[in-house]
């Protein structure tokens, strides 16, 4: 098990996108197939949400455990797994987001 | 002190205040938000739960930097912030970036044309 929990936090992010796909294609929220909108929305987000992890790691507010990480840092001092976080979340809102408003269209 | 509760306080006001003076995107007012963020909060309890139970943590809180309180489980209350300052700054720029209604006229047709066909056939097999 201690080679997997390296990429357990990798994988929670993985599961994230796996659980959420059906969402653009079995309800129609056509997220991904909007891509230059969907960098639009997230190049300004995963910016600002870096940089405040950068701090906040640089300041100790959190941390992470060695066991459950790759261990691959990107400058900042950022875990890869963090960046994975700021680019997988908000497309999962984005797709609820966009679920929600095609199942309440259809149901008008 | 609270050095993260501050941030995640500020980062929720900087968002609201980002939608009420630029971008005016009318998105905190609609009900498909709401719910949304209803959805994403859900799920945030599980996958946030799963990276900071406190038997077998993946993030680690300094003492100092939160009010303390966790909850469900050991999620600390901050995190909800976060979360809504993440989730919602990026659906906000997704608006901002919605095709113009010229765009829109054109696609969602062809859509409601495919949309009604399979409400019929469907309600044709219920009844």
């Amino acid at each position: 098990m201690a080679a997997v929990d390296r990429y357990q936090y990798l994988l929670l992010m993985a599961g994230c996108l796996i659980v959420t796909l059906p969402l653009e294609f079995v309800f129609g929220a056509r997220v991904w197939r909007q891509p230059r909108r969907l960098l639009f929305a997230l190049v300004p987000t995963v910016i600002v949400f870096a940089v405040w992890d950068i701090g906040a790691i640089a300041r100790e507010h959190w941390s992470f455990n060695a066991r459950y990480v790759t261990g691959t840092r990107l400058p900042g001092n950022l875990p890869v797994e963090e960046l994975a976080f700021f680019v997988v979340i908000p497309i999962c809102g984005l797709l609820t987001l966009e679920a929600v408003r095609r199942i309440l269209e259809r149901a008008r | 002190m609270w050095q993260y509760t501050a941030a995640a306080v500020l980062a929720v006001v900087v968002v609201v205040l980002l939608e009420v003076r630029v971008l005016r995107t009318g998105l905190l007012g609609t009900r498909p938000y709401w719910i949304a963020l209803t959805i994403c909060y859900a799920f945030m309890i599980a996958v946030n739960g799963w990276l900071t139970k406190l038997t077998a943590p993946i993030v680690l809180y300094d003492a100092d930097a939160t009010t303390g309180w966790r909850f469900p489980w050991d999620i600390p209350v901050e995190d909800y912030l976060f979360g809504f300052a993440l989730l919602t700054l990026a659906m906000l720029l997704w608006d901002a970036a919605a095709p113009k209604s010229r765009e829109v006229a054109a696609v969602i047709p062809a859509e409601a044309a495919v949309r009604s066909v399979s409400t019929e056939s469907a309600s044709g097999t219920r009844s």
